[in-house]
Parts: C-alpha cells; structure tokens; sequence
C-alpha cells in the first residue's frame, strides 16, 4: 500500500496490454483520432462514480453547509436564517470542546496501541516458520466484519462493573472495581479497547503487505553483517515502513476524529455519560439530530468536525513533507 | 461534431442508468394485483404470527414489516421520509416521541373523518393513552398499541431475608407514597448489609433509582409543557419528581446499575437487587433473561398508584399510498379481540380497556410470578393515569434529566447542582 507499491509492475503491465489489443481501434482510424476516442470512453466509464458522488457526496455536504445557516424544524418544514448563529453557538458551546477533548484522548489511546499490535502482528505473519498462515489472516479480519451491535454486546460484559469479567480478573489481584461507566480515563480506554480490537488485524494485514514488498537483498545484508532479528526489525523494517505508518496515520487519525459506533454502544444512548465524559464529536452531532432535532445546529457540528480533521490533515502534510525532504537529502 | 457525439453517448448512459435504477425500485411495488401495506415497526410492535393470520384472513393483502431497530431510530427515518414525501402505510411511533409527532398533525391523516371514523372506537380505549395519538388540534393520528403499566416486581426469598412481609398484598401497603419506598429501600439495604460494590454477593433494594422519575413523572398532571407551544420543563411538578428522584439516589436504594446492561441481566440472575419498577413488558424479559428465579419473584402495586413506561401509537402518514387498506388492518390489529391474543401470546399489556373487567384479563395469573394476579394488578394502574400534554421536545428534555440523574448516581454532583445543569443544558438544547 505504499505509493511505491502502487505504481507496481503489474499496473503498468496492465495498461500495455489494453493499448495493444484495444477493442474502440479500428483499422482505418489514424491512431491521433483513436486516441482521442479512447480518452472520451475512458471518461465515459468514469462517469458514473462521479454521478453517484454528486448525488451521494458532494449534493448532501453543499446541502448540510447551507443548512448550517438555519434554525430549521423539520417536522413543519420552516426554516428560519439565523446567519452565523449557529457557529456562534458552537464556539460557545462546552460540550462540543468536551466532546474535541475525549474525541482526541480515545484516539490516542486506540491508535499508539493499534500501530503497535499491529507491527508486532505482521511480523509474526511474516516468520517463514509460521504454520496456518491463511487460518491467520482470516481470523485478523474477523473482528472487521463483526456486526457492531455483537461487539457491543460482548463488550458490555467485559466491561461491567459488577459483573464484568475484566473487574474480575483485576479483584482477582487485589485491584478494586473499576466504574468504566464513570470514570473518564476508563471510559476511553475502554471505548480505545473496542476500537482497537476492530481495526488492529485490518491494520496488520496491511502492514504485511508492505513488508512482503521489501526487497529480500536488503535482509540477507543485515544478516551478512550480523545483524539479529530485532536489529532487522529496527534498522531494515521499520524505516522501510514509514510511508505505510504515515498513510495509516492519517488515515487511522479521520477515521479516529468519526468514532461513534463503539461509545454509543458502549453507553447505549447517544449521550455519552453522565458527564458527557465520552461523548465524542459525531456521538454528539447525532444526539442533536435525533434527540434534540436540532438539524442545523448539527450541521454546524458537521462543518467543525471537517475543519478539524483539515488541521489535523495539515499538520500530517506537513510532516510527511518533512520526512521527505529528509530522505532527499541523505 | 465528436464532442456531441460524446454528449449523446453519455445522455444514454445515464438514462439508461435511470431506467434501471427506476425499473429496480418500481418493480416490487407491482405484485400482481395484491395490495402491499408496508408498515414500519420496531421491536415486536407487530407480532409476525397476528400478521401472517390477517394475510390468511385477506388474500390479497401482503403486508411488509420493515423492522428500524428501536423507537429513536424510526422516528428518525419518519422526520426524513416526511421531507421526501415517501413514507410507509403504516408507521409505530413510541410514546417517548408522540409529544413531538402530536404538535404536526397535517403529517398524518386524520383518523376522525370518513372513511375512518376512529372516534367512534374511542371509548374502547384507556384514554391517557388515547390521547397519546391526539394532534394539538383534536385530529387523531393514530391508535394505541399496548399499555406498559408500571407496578413493582420484587424477590420473595430477599424480602424473607431482610424481615420484610413476602405477601404481595402487604408488600404494596408498605409503600403508599414513594417516600415510604425509600424508607423500606433503607431498611432493606441495613438489614442485608450487602449493597456494597465491591461485594460478590451484592444485594440492593432497587436496580436503578433513575427509574424512579419517569413513573413520578407518569402519576401527575402536567409534564415538560403547559400546553401547545409552552414548554414549561421547570415546572414544581417536574422539580418534584426530580427530587424525589435525587433523594432515592442520595439515600443509595439503588444498585446503580442500568437497565438492559449486561450487569443488569447478571444481577437479575444474581440478586443484585430485590426490586424492579416493571412495565408489563419487562417481565417478560425476567422470564427470558433469569429462568432460574422461576417461583422466586411476586408483583406488587408501585407506590403513588398506577404509571407507564413505552407503548406505542400505530399511525398513516399523509403520504402513505394505500390509505383504507392501512386502516383496515391497524383497526383489526388493534381491536380489543386482538389485543387480548397479543397480550396472551407475548405479554403485552392491551390498551382497550374494554377487556379490562372480562374474565381473561381479571383472572389472568403467572406462575412464573408465583401465580400474582397480573392482569387485575396492571389493569388496575393502568385506568389511574391522566392524559398528559406532551410537546415536541419531550425526548430532549427527558435525556438531559436522566442524564443529571446519572450525575446524582455517580456522586459527581448533588441534587440542586444537576438540577440547575439540566436545566441550563436545557435551555441551550431547546434555543437550537
């Protein structure tokens, strides 16, 4: 998945053989007018994703903007234009920063373990001694596709307070109770734990396939020079790896900034605790639609979420630029 | 003259695209000569078996449930399918939202003219609930499914332990008044010495104190508005019940584990707590989720007299294509004849109160519940409630009381503390 790996052989491979036996040349054409006729059907075949991404993207997010702009109920179809109110309120509102806060501490403690577990995972995959290697790889995308309401059910009886089977282990060693509920930091990371689960083997599955990209030569040197198995991981793998740890970051960081699924089933309502204590951004933009039907208001929520996430993407621009430049350079 | 061609070429394109799409969307609707009513429902709002024995009954009726997960998420997709004047034929609208549906009636057909007539029917319902399918304007918008009634379901060996009188007749003269609740709750909990968290074989009085809200809430006159277009959530009755609430929260009755977590199925296998304020549907989630306690629960009137949790109204949207054909099947379905099945086949509590002083409700005994008079208890509380005004932003103002309560719970703040931050967060969420 590195930009590398997708400029592969294979793709370039592909297009050689479309060129050779394309089925729109005609003998009597110059091959000007025939390329010409390739690049409208090519756009033609294109099309539709861009027909189904104005009517199921781009339309809904101009529409969501303007309504933004409005206090609207939906039920009587009034809309009232109330300018720049609604941003108004939401610079003002503390819950929204509430949420900006425990949205980016669940973040956190999900993606820095994730990144780990999922290197660590690869490399496992990737020992040659490994027996069952397809079983594996199956059994990492499990958690991916299992439905969120199973999950949640799960979960719940990991985390009780009560009768949670984590608490239990943890009384076992003499720790007390711990209110996951309640408590903030346990909230997140328990809320991190669900998130972590689902994404961890996606996760490695993506990085062995990077790793299976590194040239073979580069290995056999390290070992030429002594090199153990963990001095391999450090000084060949990982730095190999950077463009794919960096695309996951940001990838892992808009995915982060959306997390609702796992703290609204872990609370079973939209209102993230007593406290708010894990109401995260889009649980919160959801509670203003269906409990307060408050449309634009969270409109409104929906157009701070995507400035958010453009800072956040900016910051990873810029850091990837660097990192760059840095290779350039050596 | 190649540019046009393109444009041509990419026309047919996309209105062969169209037909498709237009072609996969009409062609259900199409089965020879049937009539499909399409209702949107959640839950077991519409039991399968009474919906397969009115399609037997009517061969040309098809009906289709689409089943949107739970009371919020319906009511969610009906705000959306009302923009795009593409609804259902029938639509189950919970209770917790009727407040909101009420105040748009034109959204609805109005069920008091011809052909319908509901009004005619009127008296064969309990008319709190009656009025939960009435518009601003007097217009019915829909018929009431069942009734969730709100009596107290309690453990006979707990109560043994903890000296208390395991008669379920005795039970109910020790609280009149929820203060005298509490008072027994306190008792309950010195004498086991058990509601403790940390505690394996934890015993409280109650699940949940938060409950204790709706059902005070339930038992009085005016709730969250005035009247069309007044909200008024502060209100002294609202303040009360509040209140209370933080008191039964303050005093630690409670077990502080929510319903329908998984503690809270644990601890009804476990005796967690020896209470529960049930609507009628819980207990038969008592029977599904703690078959062992078979014999060990009894039912008792809940303090104050009478209250409701959930239930539903059956509604047909303006835009609904087969009108008669909807009503036709909603007033067979819930016909006071049909709800006595219902209620004997899945437990739901029936709305008509015409059934009320027949045999089948008065004599109607669980021995699950070590044979208590299920059908007298409920139908009883069930005709002590008043209708109630309910406006359209009931479901907010509800969540952010509960949420403070849940404050109350945790010991983050006291009672006048989230008290005045609910009613701030009120304010804010309503000025949206």
């Amino acid at each position: 998945m590195t930009p590398d790996s997708a400029q592969s052989p294979k793709g370039r491979r592909g297009t050689r053989v479309s060129k050779s036996t394309n089925p729109w040349k005609s003998s009597n054409h110059n091959s000007n007018s025939a390329k010409k006729s390739e690049n409208r059907w090519s756009q033609l075949f294109i099309s539709p994703f861009f027909v189904m991404f104005i009517i199921f993207g781009f339309l809904p997010i101009a529409y969501s903007v303007y309504l933004a702009f409005f206090r609207w109920e939906p039920l009587d179809s009034s809309q009232n234009f109330v300018g720049l109110e609604n941003f108004r309120n939401l610079w003002n509102d503390p819950i929204f920063w509430q949420s900006t806060r425990n949205t980016f501490s669940i973040w956190f403690f999900s993606t820095i373990p994730q990144m780990a577990l999922a290197l660590g995972l690869a490399s496992i995959l990737r020992n040659p001694r490994l027996r069952f290697r397809l079983l594996w790889q199956t059994i990492f995308l499990v958690p991916n596709i299992t439905s969120v309401v199973a999950v949640a059910v799960v979960f719940g009886q990991l985390f009780g307070r009560d009768y949670g089977l984590i608490n239990y282990v943890l009384q076992f060693f003499g720790v007390g109770n711990i209110d996951w509920q309640e408590q903030t930091l346990a909230s997140h990371v328990a809320i991190a734990t669900m998130i972590t689960w689902r994404w961890v083997g996606y996760n490695s599955l993506i990085f062995l396939a990077s790793m299976n990209a590194i040239p073979n030569d580069l290995y056999e040197s390290a070992s030429l020079d002594g090199a153990n198995r963990m001095q391999q991981f450090r000084y060949v793998t990982l730095p190999q790896l950077r463009n794919t740890i960096t695309f996951m970051l940001i990838v892992g960081t808009i995915g982060g900034l959306q997390v609702f699924a796992e703290p609204a089933t872990f609370g079973g309502n939209l209102s993230g605790g007593s406290a708010g204590q894990f109401s995260t951004l889009t649980l919160y933009l959801f509670r203003n639609v269906q409990e307060y039907t408050a449309y634009g208001y969270a409109a409104a929520i929906g157009i701070g979420i995507t400035v958010i996430v453009l800072i956040i993407s900016a910051i990873n621009f810029a850091l990837t630029r660097r990192i760059a430049s840095e290779d350039a350079k050596k | 003259m190649a540019n046009r061609n393109f444009v041509a070429k990419f026309t047919f394109l996309l209105a062969a695209l169209a037909l498709l799409v237009g072609g996969l969307v009409a062609a259900p609707a199409k089965a020879a000569g049937k009539v499909t009513i399409n209702i949107w429902t959640f839950g077991n709002v519409i039991e399968p078996k009474m919906k397969a024995r009115y399609e037997k009954m009517h061969p040309n009726v098809k009906i289709v449930t689409v089943n949107k997960g739970g009371p919020d998420q319906l009511a969610q997709a009906l705000i959306v399918a009302f923009q795009a004047r593409r609804t259902p034929d029938i639509a189950a609208i919970e209770t917790s939202w009727s407040g909101l549906f009420r105040d748009y009636p034109s959204n609805f057909v109005d069920l008091r003219k011809a052909p319908y007539n509901a009004n005619k029917i009127k008296n064969n319902y309990v008319a709190w609930r009656w009025a939960q399918g009435t518009g601003k304007g007097g217009e019915v918008i829909g018929l009431p499914t069942d009734v969730g009634g709100l009596e107290v379901a309690y453990r006979v060996d707990l109560f043994k332990q903890a000296g208390l009188p395991t008669d379920r007749v005795k039970v109910g003269k020790l609280w009149p008044t929820w203060d005298k609740f509490i008072e027994v709750g306190k008792t309950y909990n010195k004498k086991m010495k058990r509601c403790v968290d940390k505690k394996k074989n934890k015993t409280c009085f109650l699940d949940s104190s938060g409950t204790l809200f709706q059902a005070l809430l339930n038992q009085g006159t005016q709730k969250f508005y005035k009247g069309p277009g007044k909200v008024d959530y502060q209100n002294r009755q609202v303040r009360n019940a509040f209140n209370q609430t933080g008191k039964a929260l303050v005093a630690g009755i409670g077990s502080r584990i929510a319903p329908y977590t998984g503690d809270w199925y644990a601890g009804m296998n476990k005796g967690s707590f020896a209470t529960l304020l049930a609507p009628a549907w819980q207990l038969d989630y008592i029977k599904q989720y703690a078959p062992k306690t078979k014999g060990k629960w009894d039912v008792a009137e809940v303090p104050g007299g009478g209250g409701n949790i959930g239930g539903s109204q059956l509604t047909i949207p303006k835009a609904a294509p087969n009108k008669l054909e909807a009503w036709k099947f909603l007033s067979w379905y819930l016909a006071p004849a049909q709800q006595l099945t219902v209620f004997k086949e899945y437990g739901l509590f029936p709305s008509a109160k015409t059934l009320y002083n027949t045999p089948a409700i008065q004599g109607y005994k669980d021995p699950f519940f070590r044979n208590a008079p299920i059908g007298k208890i409920y139908a009883s509380g069930a005709l002590k409630l008043k209708p109630l005004y309910e406006g359209p932003k009931e479901r907010a103002i509800m969540s952010i009381y509960g949420q403070a309560l849940g404050r109350i719970e945790a010991k983050k703040q006291n009672t006048s503390q989230a008290w005045n931050q609910a009613v701030a967060d009120i304010k804010t969420a309503l000025n949206r």
